[in-house]
């Protein structure tokens, strides 16, 4: 039956090969914004692992020339300043941080753990981040300020960086990162694990992420750059004005932008997703323009072939098996061009191209849900026009010629 | 004979009307988002006021420090820039005018327990000769007002009517981000995608809260070039560049920076510049960019066009057949298609105009892009309407033309090419 079906759309190779053309490129199209989409939603059904809910960051400037050196003065009064805010009323818990969550930008570090490679974001914390953000440790314990005496430099994990690291292991007490003559550095030990923590928000995806602990006042130690003050719920907005009058009190030369975490996190959602929505959109009238074209291209086809129906239909064969055909006729040539489209895209994982992106899942699905659309739009292309190929009358084949 | 040709071509699109709509749908859409696009660029790139000199004008718009381990990617501070531009209008007689200003960033307001997040510029009193902004109230701040630190500011329509409501705002007080500012003009509303004069709020540089921008060369500073016309950019350029040489001495954290990747751009250089983080502007890797993102977006519907088209002179081969039969020539039977395929391309690009033309409208009023100014570029659209005229015809024309050189005994019986 296929080799028959093979057969018939080979005789028609020059209409054939057009439209197989038209549905290689669409199932590109499809898959493109198909796997962005299945990207991001897979990401945003994760835990996010940390509450943003009332928090806001309080993005310091310190209005020094350069970001990465700093003098005592500056770092006493960074520490100054949490003091400060630990005391106003509406204030739960403040901490400092390197980086505040959602924000654009990143700062990630790789490392040689036994030997391989491995990849991670970082952000430096003092000890009350944890009750700040309202986590957990599931394993081990969270920095204590009593850790600025150690001899080596306590950091916590995430479990995604627990497993790529040692897998089933217990991380606790591991060494982060192979002692490398070549760039000295502290010794890093861990001593928690958290849930995976997903700094860039809901819509990222896995993220190995490590806290180193920043020791507040500590002269070898940056002063945070953003601190992270959770308020009690109901806080007016009006009290961002009373903290930043009590922030400037303390530092007048240094500025401070203050912004809810939620705002934060809203302006990255936008970012994200509006060239999905712009994409999807067009890729949506593409489609309708597609499917409608389709349409008229097997419409037309048909009316060429009505001689061919009819004589099929004098000979015996029946409505069902005629509307069978056709619509058989066209899956075929889906299928042709789904299996061009999936050798071209099985080049990108094959290649390592988008790797972040294009997770095997992820992939899979998107790869899935492609075909499926593919052939959902096919077969409905291909209902009119086989049902109008069923109605063709013996008769009328005989009536040519 | 043309107008017969007209009526004709119409009357065979009425009676097909499906396949009419696929091709006019197809052509309008397409039409539609290019336009779309292409009104977005023209807004971030296009010399429209304010920037009305944006034709002749060059910027620093970010500025790279780079060193052996580390590289600053980012907009670059006063000192820098102050060491790239000052003293050039003196020194370059191309040289117009030269302006520092700040990005606009976040500033908050509390006005009767109501916060009003505002967009904030600090600029120096160049910065309004060099743009052309309109007033519908007062002027700009000059530089003596900049000079003398005078906390003064402009406000644009939508700020003055969240302050103010619908009254004037000349002469009354705006508190921003714990500074007051005496409002000294208002100016109607620039659109967000205008990087260099969209602000809500313009103030002076020297009103800001530290001394410190002085000397930094990270920053969120920006700096303009008005020259007196385009062929005196290579002049500025260099000149520029051979300061920026001179400024790397200078730089305040030598032991992480030792050099500065920045120039004078255009404004389509300076996006290219960063897009694909060269050390020097390559504005024809975004042109390459944009081109083929236009192809691939053009492909389906130019293979839609085609395919549609083909299947429909199928269709009519006997129609040919019957005309070849009564004497028709093969160049009047082209001569036919070619009408019809001319007066579908124009109905289709006409439609898309006109679709274009209200999504574009609606884009403006709905405030999804903050002051959003999209304004219908021609050129694109003819550009546009070119190319469906091109694939119309190579698709419509060509395979009716070799029809027409069939026996007309052998159409008749419908046999296709």
């Amino acid at each position: 039956m296929i080799r028959h079906l093979l057969k018939l759309v080979w005789n028609r190779k020059r209409a054939n090969a057009l439209i197989l053309v038209e549905i290689f490129f669409t199932f590109l199209v499809v898959f493109a914004v198909g796997t962005l989409g299945l990207f991001l939603w897979d990401n945003a059904r994760r835990p996010l692992g940390f509450d943003w809910q009332d928090v806001w960051a309080v993005r310091v400037n310190m209005q020094a020339g350069s970001d990465d050196t700093f003098t005592a003065e500056q770092v006493e009064t960074a520490a100054r300043l949490v003091r400060e805010v630990e005391t106003l009323a509406p204030v739960e818990a403040v901490t400092g941080a390197m980086m505040e969550p959602f924000a654009f930008g990143q700062y990630t570090s790789g490392r040689t753990v036994n030997g391989r490679r491995v990849s991670m974001s970082v952000n430096e914390v003092t000890a009350s981040f944890a009750e700040v953000m309202r986590f957990d440790v599931v394993r081990g314990r969270w920095f204590q300020p009593a850790d600025a005496a150690l001899a080596w430099r306590p950091v916590v994990i995430d479990e995604d960086l627990a497993r790529e690291a040692w897998g089933e292991e217990d991380p606790i007490g591991r060494r982060l990162g192979d002692p490398d003559p070549k760039s000295p550095e502290p010794e890093r030990r861990v001593i928690g694990v958290v849930r995976d923590f997903r700094h860039h928000g809901e819509l990222s995806g896995p993220d190995n992420f490590v806290f180193y602990h920043k020791r507040l006042g500590h002269p070898q130690d940056r002063p945070p750059r953003v601190l992270l003050v959770r308020v009690r719920p109901g806080t007016p907005v009006a009290f961002e004005e009373e903290l930043t009058r009590r922030l400037q009190a303390v530092a007048h030369e240094w500025s401070f932008e203050i912004a809810p975490l939620a705002q934060t996190r809203e302006s990255a959602f936008r970012l994200r997703l509006t060239p999905l929505l712009v994409g999807g959109i067009v890729a949506f009238f593409l489609l309708l323009m597609v499917a409608l074209g389709l349409l008229g291209v097997l419409w037309q086809n048909l009316l060429q072939r009505t001689r061919e129906i009819g004589l099929r239909r004098a000979i015996g064969a029946s409505r069902a098996e005629v509307h069978r055909q056709i619509i058989l006729e066209q899956l075929l040539l889906t299928t042709l061009g789904v299996l061009l489209g999936t050798i071209v895209v099985i080049q990108l994982p094959v290649l390592d191209v988008f790797g972040s992106v294009l997770r095997p899942q992820v992939f899979g699905s998107g790869l899935l849900s492609a075909s499926v659309a593919m052939y959902l739009l096919a077969t409905v292309c291909a209902l009119y026009p086989s049902t109008l190929a069923g109605r063709v009358q013996p008769a009328e084949a005989l009536r040519y010629e | 004979m043309l107008g017969n040709y007209l009526k004709m071509a119409l009357k065979v699109l009425a009676r097909r009307k499906f396949f009419t709509f696929i091709s006019l749908f197809g052509i309008s859409l397409t039409l539609l988002v290019l336009l779309v696009a292409t009104a977005m660029l023209d807004q971030i790139f296009a010399p429209q006021a304010p920037e009305s000199r944006g034709d002749r004008t060059l910027g620093i718009y970010t500025a790279s420090l780079r060193g052996e381990d580390s590289v600053y990617n980012g907009f670059a501070g006063y000192g820098l820039l102050d060491r790239a531009v000052r003293g050039l209008p003196q020194e370059l007689p191309g040289v117009e005018n030269i302006s520092l200003f700040t990005t606009a960033r976040a500033a908050i307001s509390y006005v009767g327990g109501q916060k009003i997040e505002s967009s904030l510029k600090r600029t120096d009193g160049a910065y309004w000769q060099i743009l052309d902004f309109s007033f519908l109230e007062g002027g700009p701040f000059t530089a003596e007002d900049d000079a003398a630190a005078r906390f003064v500011a402009v406000i644009n329509e939508t700020t003055r009517g969240r302050f103010f409501g619908d009254e004037p705002a000349v002469g009354r007080t705006i508190e921003v981000d714990g500074q007051r500012f005496r409002v000294v003009g208002v100016v109607r509303d620039v659109p967000i995608l205008r990087v260099v004069a969209y602000s809500e709020i313009w103030v002076p540089v020297s009103t800001a809260k530290s001394r410190a921008y002085l000397k930094e060369y990270q920053g969120n500073f920006m700096a303009l070039l008005l020259a007196h016309s385009r062929a005196d950019f290579p002049q500025i350029k260099a000149a520029v560049d051979r300061r920026l040489d001179l400024a790397e001495a200078h730089i305040p954290d030598r032991r992480m920076f030792q050099t500065i990747d920045a120039g004078a751009d255009t404004l389509f250089e300076a996006v290219s510049r960063t897009l694909f983080e060269a050390r020097e502007s390559r504005p024809e890797l975004l042109w390459a960019l944009l081109l083929g993102l236009a192809v691939l977006f053009m492909i389906l519907p130019s293979i839609n066009l085609v395919n549609l088209n083909l299947s429909r002179i199928l269709d009519r081969a006997s129609e040919i057949g019957v005309r070849k039969a009564f004497g028709a020539s093969s160049h009047t039977l082209v001569g036919q298609f070619v009408v019809e395929n001319v007066v579908l391309t124009l109905l289709g690009g006409a439609l898309g105009l006109g679709l274009a033309a209200a999504v574009l409208a609606g884009l403006n009023e709905s405030g999804v892009i903050p002051y959003a100014d999209l304004r219908l570029n021609f050129r694109v659209f003819f550009e546009g309407l070119a190319l469906a005229l091109f694939f119309g015809l190579f698709s419509g024309v060509y395979p009716a033309w070799k029809m027409s050189r069939l026996h007309p005994v052998q159409a008749l019986r419908g046999r296709t090419v």
